[in-house]
């Protein structure tokens, strides 16, 4: 283990990572539901692990999380090889899979306190700890109603809970806002920034890319067990940003034509083409490839010509789209 | 274990609450050879190749016994599978972190000590050694142990709100208006015949409850415990559980517990009932003693059943299938078959005082016989009582063979009984803790 180790070291000397698999392979009899993942997930990030049903994230995180043994590759969490030291492991870590139960037949704190006590947490620390627990999911006004009465929002919220019970510097959290209500996601999401800035990194699946865009600092995404991007979000945007979406709006048909020719020749410019008129307004969209520079001057070419210009929009690149790019052809 | 065990780097509570399960594994395993060993000696002794081989063994292994020297081996091997099986209890508690495994660790040392006082049982000595050894080395982490958190989740579930007390009031009632009845009938039937000797009604009411408790705990003692982690696995809440640090003794242990805490709950509020016979008398004390503790290792026998098919197979239902199944073939139908086969055996050469059965024969007859009555809770039970009301006989008591009139010693089936049971069911605890270890591949 140890040489392993430190030759991980010396592969990979400057990258903080708290979780690290290489080559990861899980089979099923003959399916294949993961096919040689390597991932990345830097110390204090939000990682989104993005993907379709049954791309294999599920699979995955039991492997990360001791659940099930890789067919093949390794994996690390915190330093530690999932194969080799799993109770090492399972101590970094708070889990929350997919699907789970909640005991029927105990009390909020009862159920935090059981799961303390499986940590080996003492008894004069459990008390107050889950105090400090229910106050951080905001559920100190459920201590004493029993878990099954509560809400799914609140159960997954008490499941999040469990997970910090013994202070783990990784959470892995299977596709935690799903089957939620609005409301209710934008609590957990709320939760997870809150945790990061707790100074927790956070590890978790969806399938829905708005969870993604809105709080992550990096992303992976997977398809058919495969990673297919990876990387921070800042370096995912700007990896699709050249190629951008720009509609001028001109009064009438003429205009257009003259918008038309006058950009084309401009270097970067791909296409050009006649939307529906609008309103009256006739529309051009410009396939550009280049940077914000590159922008800002066909709009100076424009004024210079003196071209009535009632609109100049780009289109922002939405994380959709870009998934969709991204995962173009692969899956249908 | 797993290979994973090899790499992991333990704390040193781990690595001390591994040592000292080691030690105690150990004592288990020499008390199992020494187990052996007074059994071939003793084989030996009873065909009288070497003269005064009884006399010699009693002298070395139980000096202080003043008994019959063969009494004093068949003794020696009883103390001698105690100790396994305390030992292997004790192996089991000490990796679940169990409360109880430091006292009992220094009560098993205790009993020893006691038993070479009194008895002059050498053997003890080993014992002696290698408990207080682990006794010295867990002692150096008593945080270590602590109250088991499943016990504890079990037991706050069960006995929350109405329900536990209505399981427990319809069981009363249940049992009450059955005593009551039994009673009635009993009653009208000897006024009918004439003479009603109210020991006997006493008995009737006392076998009756006895009865009831046993059936109950046949019922309830694999239901409880076949579901116990099977049914973690269809409420999905077993994945949680592995992802902890729960060590599997504990999740195990911790769940036989809590069975065997509910069942013990039902016994204890039967006891008043039981006693009712003390009125009419015909009942000792000891008799209400033995039969608690025949029910108790059934229940302990029936739930380790129950835990090792849970950890086993992966749905509640098979699980409590097969528990059943083996439970009523190898405690029940397979002695009791064996035990008329053998009676039938013994019948047919002895009632027809045939002169040709050897004494050996014998022996190896009547002994067979009563390994098979002690392997099933209802014969035991009632040659237990026999046993008692005829010879006054609790533990030993002198066999005289019908072949040659020698005798041989014999036990009550109760103490055969509880060591079998014991051992079997720490095997299949260690046997289950395995199982639930073991990662999924
Ligand atoms: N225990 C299993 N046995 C067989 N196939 C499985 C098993 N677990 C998952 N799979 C298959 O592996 C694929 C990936 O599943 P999963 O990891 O759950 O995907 P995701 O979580 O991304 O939706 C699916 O096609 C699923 O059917
Ligand atoms: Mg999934």
């Amino acid at each position: 283990m140890y040489s392993e180790q430190t030759a991980r070291v010396e592969l990979q000397p400057m990258v903080d990572l708290i979780i690290e698999t290489r080559d990861l392979v899980k089979k099923f009899g003959k399916f294949t539901a993961v096919d040689g993942l390597s991932l990345e997930v830097p110390v204090g990030s939000i990682y989104g692990f993005v993907g379709p049903n049954g791309a294999g994230k599920t699979t995955t995180m039991r492997m990360l999380t001791t659940l099930t043994r890789p067919t093949s590759g390794e994996a690390w969490v915190a330093g530690h090889s999932v194969t080799d030291e799993p109770r090492a492991v399972r101590r970094s870590i708070g889990y929350m899979p997919d699907e789970f139960g909640v005991y029927d037949d105990m009390r909020v704190w009862e159920y935090l306190d059981f799961f303390a006590a499986c940590y080996d947490i003492p008894e004069n620390e459990r008390k107050r700890l889950i105090v400090d627990l229910l106050e951080l999911v905001d559920l100190s006004h459920r201590r004493d109603d029993m878990v099954d009465k509560l809400s799914r929002g609140m159960k997954q919220r008490l499941s999040l809970a469990r997970t910090l019970a013994h202070d783990p510097a990784v959470l892995i959290l299977d596709e935690p806002a799903s089957g939620l209500d609005p409301r209710a996601r934008v609590e957990i999401r709320e939760l997870l920034v809150e945790l990061a800035r707790m100074g927790k990194t956070i590890f978790f699946s969806t399938h829905i890319l708005a969870d993604v865009s809105e709080i992550c600092t990096h992303i992976g995404i997977i398809e058919e067990g495969q990673i297919i991007a990876q990387g921070s979000m800042d370096a995912m945007r700007s990896q699709m940003q050249p190629h951008r979406e720009i509609t001028v709006t001109v009064r009438d048909a003429d205009a257009a034509e003259v918008v038309r020719s006058l950009v084309t020749p401009i270097e970067g410019v791909v296409s050009t083409a006649d939307l529906e008129p609008k309103g009256g307004r006739h529309r051009v969209r410009i396939d550009y490839i280049g940077d914000d520079d590159g922008v800002a001057s066909i709009n100076r070419a424009l004024t210079a010509a003196n071209i009535a210009v009632l609109g100049f929009v780009e289109e922002t690149r939405d994380l959709e789209a870009m998934f969709m790019r991204v995962t173009k052809g692969i899956v249908s | 274990m797993t290979d994973a065990a090899i790499y992991e780097t333990p704390t040193t509570r781990e690595v001390r609450l591994q040592d000292g399960a080691g030690t105690l594994r150990l004592g288990a395993l020499v008390y199992a050879g020494i187990a052996i060993v007074v059994l071939l000696l003793a084989a030996t002794a009873g065909i009288r190749v070497i003269p005064n081989l009884f006399d010699l063994l009693r002298g070395i292994l139980l000096a202080r016994y003043t008994g019959a020297a063969d009494t004093a081996l068949a003794l020696v091997f009883l103390m001698t599978l105690v100790n396994v099986s305390a030992f292997l209890i004790l192996m089991v508690g000490v990796t679940a972190r169990e409360l109880w495994a430091l006292p009992a660790l220094w009560l098993l040392v205790g009993l020893n000590v006691a038993a070479l006082a009194l008895l002059g049982y050498t053997p003890s000595l080993v014992a002696i050694v290698i408990a207080a050894w682990a006794g010295v080395q867990l002692g150096r982490d008593m945080r270590a142990f602590r109250v088991n958190p499943v016990m504890l989740k079990e037991l706050r579930g069960r006995m929350r709100g109405v329900r536990a007390f209505l399981v427990l009031s319809v069981y009363l009632g249940l049992m009450s208006s059955f005593s009551m009845l039994l009673y009635l009938i009993y009653n009208s039937l000897t006024r009918a015949s004439g003479s009603a000797a109210a020991g006997e009604v006493g008995r009737v009411l006392f076998m009756g409850v006895v009865g009831i408790e046993l059936l109950l705990i046949i019922f309830i003692a694999p239901a409880f415990t076949a579901g116990a982690i099977t049914g973690e696995r269809e409420r999905q809440t077993y994945d949680l559980l592995r992802t902890t640090l729960l060590a599997s003794p504990t999740f195990v242990i911790g769940k036989l517990e809590s069975a065997l805490g509910y069942i013990l709950l039902l016994l204890l509020a039967g006891i008043p009932l039981q006693s009712l016979a003390f009125i009419f008398g015909g009942v000792s004390e000891i008799e209400l003693i033995l039969s608690f503790v025949i029910l108790m290792v059934t229940a302990v026998a029936l739930g380790t059943v129950g835990i090792y098919f849970s950890a086993l197979l992966q749905r509640t239902l098979s699980a409590s299938v097969r528990s059943y199944t083996v439970i009523v073939a190898t405690m029940f139908i397979g002695p009791f078959v064996t035990s008329i086969v053998i009676d039938f055996i013994i019948r047919l050469l002895f009632e027809s005082g045939s002169p040709l059965v050897s004494p050996l024969l014998e022996t190896i007859l009547r002994y067979a016989n009563l390994l098979v009555t002690s392997a099933n809770p209802i014969t035991a039970a009632l040659n237990t009582q026999a046993l008692l009301i005829e010879r006054q006989a609790v533990g030993f008591w002198s066999f005289t063979l019908s072949s040659d009139g020698s005798t041989i010693p014999m036990i009550s089936p109760w103490v055969l009984y509880t060591i079998i049971y014991l051992v079997v069911s720490a095997l299949l605890v260690v046997l289950a803790v395995r199982r639930t270890h073991q990662t999924e591949f």
